[in-house]
């Protein structure tokens, strides 16, 4: 791929970025707003949903290259280093789970009552100190297998800015050969992978199971880590097809690679229902009510089970009927509007799990326009961080030379 | 109809395949087929074949299954009217196991049905005019001609860059 083609992958400061600044000013106005208003605790819950699933993008996009490299597949081409662009988006979100410190009183539930012995697992210091390890850990371990990844990238006549050259500068001190920056990539990748999974499980328990504080699920944290990995595919979708529709055949990406991707995309999102029935099945088999209360409200009982239908049909029986056909599969606007559909959908997901615990007594669905404009907020973080990324490294969706 | 002569290009490279097929088809030779000893994206977008049935019939067995296993799980249950840990008789949530199963063997029925019937399995005729070595290192590209353009079709062949090998004629309405 020569300079020039490289130079077209690249998402540059255009007339519309400002668009995603405005977007984040309008999230947080309606956050402070919401936090100013009586009802600040409706202010945290939509802080917290849009946490939850705005780092989970993140999270499983990246893994989505570290699965690629450590499977030693070829299919994914310039996609597995477009993933690698989320991790941009792993600082802000580590920033935003800090922030969810001061709502602690508003999202915890069980602060206050007596949780016969949970105590030692569930108390503030505790969860915060825990997590904030976890999270650490992950996103080292993302870093460092990007400072890696970007090594078999990297194009030094591309312009440096500050970030791009002292990356070089230590590329440099280093001088590293291809086979051991592969080796390396082995090692921070397959860590990536295993923090992955145990740091999202414990994510799930601590800021989603650990709500209803008198019902477990020991697939819970598995449930929520696979939920990561289908969302992130969804994103980095729906990424690829932008600049694929911007960019044309420059960008790399073929019409095979949707095609791969949105197969994976199919698995996962049988994968995720799966998950969910499994946990289904034990509680209906098991009858108890300590653990069946947790489904009925959700699933049974008004007004929740509506938003549950939704749910189920916007992100499982839609995706599971419309992607059977291989066609829609390999159009990039279609991809589009369905992986749209379903992140839409697992927002609502993450308020059919927490909503209930927190809006007890609750006769309508907790929804008004300050979720959609905080959700708006997020998402101009993350287009922001992604753009600033691929800005700084365009060469990053290009083919890694290991391929 | 005339005997034709059956002629197979013997290729190594996949690129002199897709190269000799899209000759081929603009040529006044007729092309019958190609053995290949791995799948080939190359190959297949060159022959530009139809979009084959045999999803419907994985799609239809598997509905058939999804049908027959949720039947089949509701029927047996109402055999008995057992009632178990206060469960209705036909209780949905745990009949999708029995569903979901069946909807997978409906469909790998389905599969093999239409694999059969589609490539009109079992046949032997295509070993008539076939190259073990197809089955190795190369790939055959096979076209037919009349008798007295034979040379023009091995001259072809070789100008791709082919091995060529003449099949003797034989009697028969090819539809290989």
């Amino acid at each position: 791929m020569t300079e020039n083609d490289t130079k077209t992958m690249e998402i540059d400061k255009s007339k519309t970025s400002w668009v995603f600044f405005v977007l984040v000013v309008i999230g947080v106005a309606a956050f402070v707003f919401g936090l100013t208003s009586g009802h600040p605790e409706r202010a945290w819950q939509a802080y917290l949903i849009n946490f939850l699933l705005w780092s989970a993008i993140a999270q499983g996009a990246v893994l989505f290259s570290a699965v690629m490299h450590m499977t030693n597949a070829r299919w994914s081409g310039p996609l597995s280093g477009l993933s690698e662009s989320f991790v941009a988006f792993f600082p802000i979100s580590y920033i935003l789970f800090l922030v969810l410190f001061l709502g602690r009183a508003y999202i915890f539930p069980w602060l206050h009552e007596d949780l016969h012995g949970k105590e030692v697992w569930l108390n503030i210091p505790f969860l915060f100190t825990r997590d904030c390890i976890g999270l650490l850990i992950l996103y080292i371990f993302g870093f460092g297998y990007l400072f890696n990844a970007l090594q078999l990238k990297f194009d030094p006549n591309q312009p440096r800015g500050k970030l791009r050259q002292s990356i070089f500068e230590a590329w440099k001190r280093n001088h590293r050969k291809p086979e051991d920056i592969k080796r390396r990539m082995t090692v921070w990748g397959g860590l990536y992978i295993l923090a992955f999974a145990l740091v999202l499980s414990l994510i799930g328990f601590d800021l989603v199971m650990s709500m209803d504080p008198h019902w477990i699920s020991t697939l819970f944290g598995a449930y929520h880590f696979v939920k990561a990995f289908f969302i992130g595919l969804g994103a980095l979708i729906i990424l690829a097809a932008i600049i694929r529709i911007r960019r044309g055949e420059a960008s790399g990406i073929k019409a095979n690679h949707f095609h791969d991707i949105g197969k994976l995309f199919f698995g996962f999102c049988l994968l995720w229902a799966d998950f969910f029935y499994v946990q289904l099945m034990v509680i209906y088999y098991g009858n108890i009510p300590e653990e069946t209360h947790y489904v009925i409200v959700r699933t049974m009982l008004a007004p929740w089970n509506k938003l549950a239908w939704i749910v189920f049909l916007v992100c499982f029986v839609g995706p599971f009927f419309i992607l059977l056909n291989k066609s829609i599969k390999t159009k990039p606007i279609l991809m589009v509007v369905i992986c749209t559909v379903v992140i839409v959908g697992i927002w609502f997901e993450h308020l059919l799990l927490l909503g209930p615990a927190l809006n007890h007594g609750a006769q309508t669905i907790p929804l008004s326009i300050s979720d959609g404009l905080i959700s708006l907020g997020f998402l101009g973080l993350m287009v922001i961080a992604i753009g600033y990324f691929l800005h700084e490294f365009p060469e990053i969706t290009l083919r890694t030379k290991e391929a | 109809m005339p005997p034709k002569r059956h002629i197979m290009g013997l290729f190594k490279s996949e690129d002199k395949v897709v190269s000799a097929i899209n000759a081929l088809k603009q040529s006044s030779y007729q092309f019958i087929r190609v053995n290949t000893p791995i799948p080939s994206h190359k190959i297949m977008d060159a022959l530009q074949l139809k979009s084959s049935w045999v999803g419907w019939f994985t799609l239809c067995g598997g509905i058939l299954g999804f049908i027959g296993g949720f039947a089949l799980a509701i029927f047996t249950a109402t055999r008995w009217n057992l009632i178990v840990s206060g469960k209705p008789i036909i209780a949905i949530i745990p009949f999708v196991v029995v569903g979901f199963e069946v909807t997978i063997l409906g469909s790998v029925f389905g599969n093999v049905l239409g694999l059969l019937t589609q490539t009109r399995l079992p046949s032997f005729r295509w070993l008539r005019y076939y190259d073990p070595r197809c089955s190795g290192e190369h790939f055959g590209v096979l076209a037919a001609c009349e008798i007295e353009k034979e040379d023009g079709l091995k001259d072809f062949f070789q100008k791709q860059g082919a091995e060529v090998r003449v099949f003797e004629s034989i009697k028969e309405n090819s539809q290989l």
